[in-house]
């Protein structure tokens, strides 16, 4: 996957990342946070506890492919940002989940109903 | 008494590459500390830690996942770990050679699969040698124009290690080759499909390929310089295939050797697989031949299957390489 790719299976490139990478993002996507932060911020909105080694091996993966990018750091912790191509990346990717989930949800309603 | 978080953070950290510390360490070891002090006690994260330093190692090898160098260091990294397995191949290979060609210099084998899997195992013997030579050139060419350019003092270890291991192994091996009966130079060694003195050659390099590790009380009875030149041999090995490898990583390779590197890299994949056939073919059906020349042991089955391993590596290193696709303009 080339830098600047924005297509909604850019994240599937990911292979078994893309559920981290995924979280990741989204957790990015209200402002830079350090690693520390992603964990805690990840674990509150998902309930899932990224371990530290495939935190970073996400990270480095995202930063790879210009998703996200490093800042200056902060007593020996660096924040990540989302990039302007990660932010597309996320939402066609989000966009793609929620398409899925509607249509997933309106079939279990036609033929199990709505409880 | 349980070590200080900042102290077991340390000790996980070690599980990555040199590089990697040297770009995430700080960062990462802030995270370590902070999730220690939350959660002391964690298996999981241990392996977790343990998981992601192995693949950053691997991924730093050129064998595969997302690495920090950029394609051309990619690209050397994986060519190293091919020149490292192939090694490894050619190693175990020719001591398996050595001896079916020796074999073969007292009496032909009688069984078709032997005498077929001979003349795969010579074809990719005399193949992977030129193919060696096609790798070297442009390789010892770049190491000298670097020298040349002030360069000498990166490159002064690993061409010392390189020249001493060869001067070892060419030394030792045409000592050792010349003073064992049915070998080079003894009159009645005039038959077979290579010259006595190859196969010699080959066969006393590789001495230290033996089941006799695995007897100690005939080991005893060996030579003391015929001992001495199997634990000294190994050492002069890999003095050679380290120091090619750390003067191919500083070397600095154009994007156009490279590329020229790939390409061997891909044929002598091809000749791995000719060479293992050929071995598998002696091994399945090949028996003992006259006088139990041609009699495969235990030894060879586990060198067959190092092979194997080491031929699944060097193929993986080869599609890393090919993937990391280097253009002419990225150097």
């Amino acid at each position: 996957m080339a830098k600047g790719r924005t297509e909604p299976e850019a994240l599937a490139g990911f292979g078994r990342y893309a559920g981290s990478a995924t979280l990741i993002l989204a957790s990015l996507a209200e402002g830079a946070k350090h690693g520390y932060a992603l964990t805690k911020d990840i674990e509150s909105f998902a309930g899932v506890r990224l371990a530290p080694g495939t935190l970073y091996e996400a990270l480095a993966r995202l930063q790879a492919q210009g998703l996200i990018e490093a800042l200056e750091s902060q007593d020996r912790r660096r924040p990540y940002q989302l990039t302007a191509v990660g932010a597309q990346v996320l939402r066609a990717h989000l966009d793609t989940q929620r398409r899925v989930a509607d249509l997933g949800l309106r079939r279990l309603a036609r033929q199990w109903g709505t409880t | 008494m349980k070590a200080a978080p900042a102290q077991r953070a340390a000790w996980l950290l070690r599980w990555y590459p040199r590089g990697w510390r040297a770009r995430y360490g700080d960062e990462f070891t802030e995270l370590l500390i902070a999730d220690i002090t939350e959660r002391p006690q964690s298996w999981t994260r241990a392996a977790d830690v343990m998981r992601g330093g192995i693949t950053a190692r691997i991924a730093g090898a050129g064998l595969g996942g997302c690495s920090l160098a950029d394609g051309t260091d990619q690209v050397s990294a994986s060519l190293v770990s091919l020149a490292c397995c192939a090694a490894v191949f050619l190693g175990l290979g020719a001591a398996i050679w050595s001896q079916l060609t020796i074999g073969w210099q007292w009496s032909a084998p009688d069984a078709r699969a032997t005498t077929v899997a001979l003349v795969m195992l010579s074809a990719a013997m005399l193949a992977f040698t030129v193919l060696a030579a096609a790798a070297a050139a442009p390789v010892m060419w770049c190491v000298a124009a670097r020298v040349s350019c002030g360069h000498a003092k990166r490159l002064a270890a690993p061409l010392l290690f390189t020249a001493a291991g060869v001067a070892v192994m060419f030394v030792g091996a045409r000592h050792f080759g010349n003073g064992w009966p049915g070998t080079g130079g003894h009159a009645w060694a005039r038959q077979g499909l290579v010259p006595g003195g190859v196969a010699a050659f080959c066969w006393a390099a590789t001495l230290s390929v033996s089941a006799y590790w695995a007897h100690p009380a005939a080991l005893a009875a060996f030579p003391a310089a015929e001992l001495a030149w199997m634990a000294v041999s190994p050492v002069a090995m890999a003095c050679v295939v380290g120091g090619t490898a750390m003067a191919i990583r500083r070397a600095g390779l154009p994007a156009s050797v490279l590329r020229y590197e790939i390409r061997l890299g891909v044929a002598a994949c091809v000749m791995m697989v000719v060479f293992l056939s050929g071995c598998c073919a002696w091994l399945i059906d090949g028996g003992p031949g006259p006088r139990n020349l041609f009699h495969a042991g235990a030894i060879d089955i586990a060198a067959a299957a190092v092979m194997a391993v080491a031929l699944a590596v060097a193929q993986q290193a080869v599609r890393q390489a090919l993937r990391s696709g280097v253009t002419p303009a990225t150097r």
